[in-house]
């Protein structure tokens, strides 16, 4: 427990009731940092994030928060603030003493509780409703309610699962603006995020790290950028639904062969995947270039920018050059930008998951 | 409302209040004999006379004293043992419930005999006590079963929420369970003084006559002749019951719940 400030995970077993669930979980997140969970439903997101708030699956490991090992220590004295996907705001109380609800439990008097609640609600511009009775606000409101709620706590980290989903699409994008502009201007103690969700986008668009969990364990933890440009593992961009995918082998030690030609990519020879992304795949007019490829479909009919093309039997996804209007049919020249392509050992791989 | 549905509610309530109109008919008639269709006169003497009957009253005490201190305990114990089952294995569930649905369904007869072994074996045998321990048991029955179904539906993540707010395991009881389940409680409370309120064998079996509650004189006077008496005792004994619909109607009504 040596990391200061924020959360510290070290060798987490976490059991999914009698079942074993993920294993050797390592994490740190640091305050004011947010970090995304992501992975495929039923892999155990939900549970460590339970598990790290002290309610329950901890097999092995420890839990620290700002320095200090709270492994041992009930809910209430982690300092972690833990928000469902719905909200649970407590149906006898109003709107501003939900709010208060925090302080009130740590010795505040009502009328401390209030003032502050009062001042954390007028930031999420919900000062009007303060006398009101939770069921009687909307959806978007209840999660600004919940927030506001959770930071009355002053945690030193906040565990948010999966707290849009339950919200519709449009309202979805407003709330999550919401919820990132409080947590930035929660400067004065910003607590340590962590998210989850299995939209890779709101991942992307909320957190400054984002954990991949696959079949118990982290595969991968990495930037935004850089998990969708360099996934660690051909399970990792299956996860994420990367388009460009496909198998290569390196002969020499510095080429790899595809369908999308030789590309130079040192490393031990053997068979790889190389991954692509789809704005690095550039489509332009037959020229009588190396690598050819037919245009299967147009994706985005609107503005013409992605495009599917068949390449040696492997549908991938790219973008036309400046210009460039293909249709279905049409044989194009396919290049690719050197550093965009990613390429994965295959063999290392194998060892790893051995 | 449809025609047929409203066939179906009066023949529901004909089945139901007719029972308790003519109980109330017999109660102001001194003299209702065969083959008369209706009673030649009727009065309130004998209401009066029943009100100020002082082994009446006295009955009617015994019987609020053991709903009352039924109710409570029964709600607090019913509460408590479904609490805990709803958070342990399945095994245990079913068998607690399975228990719980014995004392409910088995004949009162039956539970009162087994209980006597045991009640008075303790020494409990014609007393208050002994009877109310005795109720205690198909009310807490009921309660489990009734209370399991509240936490059944109560969402988990209420509490999981507090605690990790800083409310320790005490404050979520005082702070969000209890007012949360407050309607719920008041329910139970009154679910469980009936229970005791309209026991007879049970009654019987442990009191052995010595503590006489409101059925037990029911029976008494009717058996002795007295139906008039009777009727003004039995009707005594189905006002409770009336007023707890009454009073869970009005509050469904002010918070727009189903009773």
């Amino acid at each position: 427990m040596s990391e200061k400030g924020g959360l510290t995970v070290v060798g987490a077993h976490v059991a999914f009731g009698s079942r074993p669930g993920l294993v050797g979980v390592d994490l740190t997140v640091r305050r004011g940092e947010r970090v995304a969970l992501l992975g495929p439903s039923g892999v155990g997101k939900t549970s460590l994030l339970r598990a790290i708030a002290g309610l329950g699956g901890l097999v092995a490991g420890a839990v620290g928060v700002d320095g200090r090992d709270v492994t041992s220590d009930p809910p209430e004295r982690r300092g972690i603030v833990y928000m469902h996907q719905a909200p649970s705001l407590f149906a006898h109380l109003t709107v501003l003493d939900n709010v208060g609800f925090p302080l009130e439990v740590r010795g505040a008097s009502r009328r401390q509780a209030r003032a502050r609640a009062g001042a954390l609600l007028e930031r999420v511009q919900l000062g009007p409703q303060a006398t009101r009775a939770p069921g009687t606000l909307s959806g978007g409101q209840r999660h600004r309610v919940a927030l506001a709620r959770a930071l009355a706590a002053d945690p030193a980290v906040l565990l948010l699962d999966e707290p849009f989903s339950s919200l519709d699409p449009e309202l979805r994008a407003d709330v999550r603006q919401s919820v990132v502009d409080l947590l930035d201007d929660h400067v004065d103690a910003s607590p340590a995020v962590v998210v989850v969700t299995h939209d890779v986008d709101e991942a992307a668009g909320l957190a400054h790290q984002l954990i991949v969990l696959l079949e118990g364990r982290v595969a991968q933890i990495a930037s935004p950028a850089d998990l969708l440009t360099t996934p660690a593992s051909i399970a990792v961009a299956r996860f994420l639904g990367l388009p460009n995918v496909l198998p290569g082998t390196r002969k020499d030690g510095t080429t790899v062969v595809c369908a999308l030609g030789h590309v130079r990519a040192p490393g031990v020879p053997g068979q790889v995947t190389v991954v692509v992304r789809t704005n690095a795949l550039r489509l332009r007019p037959r020229r009588g270039g190396d690598v050819t490829g037919t245009v299967v479909r147009i994706l985005d009919r609107v503005s013409g920018s992605t495009i599917q093309v068949d390449v040696d039997g492997h549908r991938l996804l790219g973008v036309p050059e400046h210009g460039f209007s293909a249709a279905a049919g049409d044989v194009v020249d396919i290049s690719v930008e050197g550093t965009a392509l990613h390429v994965i050992d295959v063999a290392a791989e194998q060892r790893r998951d051995a | 409302m449809r025609g047929r549905d409203r066939w179906i509610l009066m023949v529901l309530g004909v089945w139901v209040l007719a029972p308790i109109g003519l109980l109330t008919l017999r109660a102001l008639t001194p003299s209702w004999r065969y083959p008369q269709i209706l009673p030649d006169a009727t009065g309130v003497s004998a209401v009066l006379a029943g009100m100020s009957e002082g082994r009446l009253k006295s009955a009617a005490v015994t019987s609020l004293w053991l709903a009352f201190a039924t109710g409570v305990t029964g709600t607090g114990l019913g509460f408590l043992i479904a609490r805990m089952v709803t958070r342990a294995g399945r095994r245990l569930r079913r068998a607690t419930l399975a228990l719980a649905l014995f004392s409910v369904i088995a004949p009162p007869l039956a539970l009162g005999v087994g209980l006597q072994v045991v009640l008075l074996s303790l020494g409990f045998g014609g007393s208050r006590t002994g009877v109310f321990l005795a109720h205690l048991v198909p009310a807490t029955g009921y309660l489990t079963l009734f209370a399991a179904g509240v936490f059944a539906s109560m969402d988990r993540s209420v509490e999981d929420e507090a605690r990790t707010l800083g409310a320790s395991r005490r404050q979520v009881w005082t702070r969000v369970l209890l007012p949360l389940l407050r309607r719920r409680l008041i329910e139970g409370l009154m679910l469980g003084g009936l229970v005791s309120w309209g026991q007879l064998a049970i009654t019987l079996l442990i009191g052995g006559g010595v503590v006489r509650t409101l059925p037990v004189e029911v029976l008494s006077l009717v058996r002795s002749g007295n139906d008039q008496l009777g009727s003004v005792a039995a009707l005594a004994l189905s006002v409770p019951p009336m007023l707890a619909i009454g009073l869970l109607t009005a509050g469904a009504r002010r918070t727009g719940a189903v009773v």
